[in-house]
């Protein structure tokens, strides 16, 4: 095994060439190459790299350009590739380690630029009597950063790396740093820091806070949510940025609707109609999106003999798809929708005291939790116990609209009960929305593939295409029957005593 | 992960030149590529300028006592490591012949470097002895070095028969012309009667040249300080060739 390589950062009162000087002194070594390059970090917009302990770096230099994974925890360089430039995404790249290693965490999210560092770097190889490179430095001098230096130990010559890093430590008085201190020193210099955005609800509510001034905060973090991802939903990275500002759209609606009479009525009625219309223009983008994303499984489930003659529908569903892009970024350009969510910036900013007129704005939000949520489970209950065999489709899609009320008032509020049983609880509500969510996507998927073939029609198809989507509706078909047979026996689950029990027992309000 | 042996039953025949100067070049392709130096006399580790010396000896190393990844030492070249030579590998044989099943004993000891690297070569110490059967019984290949003589022929014969004899169907033998000198005469002709009698021989020869016997002043592989000359190109060319030959046995 070799050793893992050590991080330093020299003080900014030392310069690269003031470093080597010093080090001349007591080490002998050879400075192999001094090559100006530069250094751009990648990520997904949701830090998929940096949350799995990934540092994605791409560095061109005249000689060489190379993108390298590095452990973030370690420093090992586990993955590098001469690249001449970062596509978009890792799928476009040519097969090998680089392309697995990345396809599996970024999915079809956009590998985009997160900071970009010109800089010099200086290739050190620290030689022993018979002149033979013992341990290797790599010092990289920034402008406006701490230059940073890497002892990067060799396989049998642990020793040469114990004694230089003494030296460093002792000597010249460097501190010892982390493998991702550039990227962390770049992103503070840009006002930012890394992880900070995630698709997921990050509120902190303290449970005697007033129900008015709790949903402010919420509508504030959505809106957030909600202006972070425009930009590039507008100028289509990738379909996560669309898929995470509708969802940030749909809590929106939720909050309306379901944290009651924390709003005044009037504010509430105008923007359920701001947020449900912003919802109903995302949507046809976002179906496009998921069947482009579904097309290889579609394609999966058909013969391979007939695999190939699917191909036109996806460039039906890619030209669907730039069209109803090209409609929404027009929509989102449009002053209707700038000065609409401009007014809610300005009225969720507004001073409390001017918002705090409904009925429940004064009673504590822990209050107001409880009562939502035992309400809406218990209707979930009702909902449910009604549905039977012969019952039809839209009960489920009924009741998977409840379940999707209940899921965000449990996420909104999650911070003011026990963690683990709010897990808990969240993960029975999650198994019985994957099966409504599977029934209700393969009807959907069902009813417009054929719509799609009836419009196809009119394009001079191959009769096969035709042939291959009926083998595809055919498979829908079943797996819709299969997600309806599933029903009964998870909603038992969901409804069982226990569960019953532990809800009753976290959302009883105590007073 | 192949184990190529680099081998020949004489010594002088530029086994060690072929082992550094391959491993280079497959280490520059990306082959994460090991050269386990197994002549006690250490040419390899000389020209790698690792110190020829084994913690333990060749005992320890035999029992597996120590483990053989934490023998390895990095060279100065990227992907390409190095197991030293010791001189207490010159009773490699003694010490064999005290272990059971002697002939399998490599091929135990290297099985967990076969995940770590993509190539192993041996450079193999000129004999036939217990060590050499150990050796063919751990490799995919045996690259032999031939200069071309009227001895070399009965070597390469002697090879042969001693594969057929003793039924190593898994090894491949891979023979081609080393130190080959085209402006003599008897070199020339030897060179092309062998190869219409044995056409298993590889087509490229690497000559005799004052460039690789320099390996010895620079210590370094030919690669690292003659980019285009024509040694350099021939072991190039010797490397695509034995890729190739490697290639076409497997399918």
């Amino acid at each position: 095994m070799t050793a893992i390589p050590l991080h330093f950062e020299l003080p900014d009162s030392q310069t690269a060439i003031k470093f080597l000087k010093k080090l001349h002194k007591t080490i002998d070594f050879e400075i192999a190459s001094q090559q100006y390059t530069i250094k751009t970090f990648y990520d997904s917009f949701d830090w998929r790299l940096y949350n799995a302990d990934i540092l994605c770096e791409f560095n061109q230099s005249k000689s060489a350009s190379y993108i390298s994974l590095i452990d973030r925890n370690s420093g090992v360089t586990f993955v590098l590739e001469e690249q001449q430039d970062v596509p978009r995404f890792s799928d476009q790249l040519q097969n090998g380690r680089l392309k697995t290693q990345l396809s599996a965490l970024l999915e079809m999210r956009a590998l985009l630029p997160v900071s970009q560092l010109p800089h010099q770097v200086h290739h050190i190889n620290v030689l022993n009597k018979d002149k033979k490179t013992v341990l290797r430095i790599r010092l990289d001098e920034y402008e406006s950063l701490a230059n940073h230096i890497t002892l990067q130990p060799l396989k049998g010559y642990d020793k040469a790396l114990a004694r230089v890093s003494l030296l460093l430590q002792n000597s010249l008085q460097l501190k010892t740093t982390t493998p991702s201190a550039t990227l962390d020193h770049a992103l503070k210099y840009q006002g930012r820091k890394a992880q900070d955005y995630g698709s997921k609800l990050a509120l902190k509510l303290d449970p005697k806070m007033r129900a008015g001034q709790a949903s402010i905060i919420i509508y504030r973090q959505l809106l957030r949510t909600i202006q972070m991802n425009e930009c590039n939903t507008i100028a289509d990275i990738d379909s996560e940025f669309l898929h995470d500002f509708r969802i940030a759209i749909r809590r929106t609606r939720a909050g309306l609707s379901q944290i009651k009479h924390t709003l005044p009525s009037p504010i509430v009625a105008k923007y359920a109609v701001f947020f449900a219309w912003l919802g109903q223009i995302t949507g046809p983008t976002r179906d496009m999106d998921v069947y482009l994303l579904s097309y290889e499984q579609y394609k999966a489930t058909l013969p391979i003999s007939l695999r190939a003659d699917i191909t036109p529908l996806y460039a039906f569903l890619k030209d669907k798809q730039i069209e109803a892009q090209k409609e929404l970024a027009a929509k989102l350009n449009s002053p209707n929708y700038r000065t609409q969510l401009a007014n809610w910036e300005q009225y969720l900013k507004a001073p409390l005291a001017k918002k705090d007129r409904a009925k429940n704005a004064h009673i504590s939000i822990k209050e107001l939790a409880d009562q939502r949520i035992r309400k809406v489970y218990k209707r979930i209950l009702v909902e449910g116990e009604v549905i039977n065999d012969s019952s039809p489709a839209e009960a489920l899609h009924d009741l998977r609209k409840t379940c999707k009320k209940l899921r965000y008032l449990m996420e909104f509020f999650q911070s003011l009960y026990p963690k683990d049983k709010m897990k808990f609880l969240i993960k029975s509500l999650k198994d019985l929305q994957a099966v409504l969510g599977d029934f209700q996507d393969y009807e959907v998927q069902e009813i417009n593939i054929k719509h799609f073939s009836e419009e196809m029609m009119a394009n001079n198809i191959p009769s096969n295409t035709f042939l291959a989507m009926g083998v595809l509706v055919q498979h829908l078909d079943a797996m819709k029957c299969a997600a309806r047979d599933q029903f009964a026996k998870q909603f038992t689950l969901f409804e069982q005593p226990e569960n019953q029990r532990a809800f009753k027992h976290l959302f009883a309000h105590k007073g | 992960m192949k184990i190529i042996a680099s081998y020949n039953i004489k010594g002088g025949v530029g086994k060690t030149s072929t082992s550094v100067n391959l491993a280079y070049i497959a280490a520059q392709q990306d082959y994460k590529t090991l050269v386990w130096d197994l002549d006690p006399q250490g040419a390899s580790s000389y020209y790698f300028r690792v110190k020829p010396k084994v913690k333990g000896g060749s005992k320890q190393l035999i029992a597996g006592d120590r483990n053989l990844d934490g023998l390895i030492k990095a060279t100065d070249f990227n992907n390409l490591d190095l197991l030293p030579a010791d001189f207490s590998f010159r009773n490699l044989d003694l010490v064999l012949d005290e272990r059971k099943k002697p002939t399998q004993r490599l091929k135990k000891l290297l099985s967990p470097l076969t995940e770590e690297y993509d190539l192993i070569i041996l450079d193999c110490p000129p004999n036939i002895s217990l060590l050499s059967e150990s050796i063919f019984a751990a490799s995919d290949i045996l690259l032999s070095p031939i200069i071309p003589t009227t001895l070399s022929l009965r070597t390469l014969e002697q090879l042969k028969k001693y594969i057929k004899d003793n039924k190593l169907k898994h090894l491949q033998l891979v023979p081609f012309f080393s130190m080959a000198d085209r402006r003599k005469k008897m070199h020339r002709e030897i060179i092309d009667t062998l190869s219409e009698k044995h056409p298993d021989i590889l087509q490229t020869a690497i000559p005799y040249a004052s460039d690789i016997e320099r390996m010895g002043l620079e210590r370094k592989p030919l690669g690292a300080y003659l980019k285009k000359g024509r040694s350099t190109v021939a072991y190039q060319l010797l490397w695509q060739e034995l890729l190739a030959r490697m290639n076409n046995h497997e399918t």
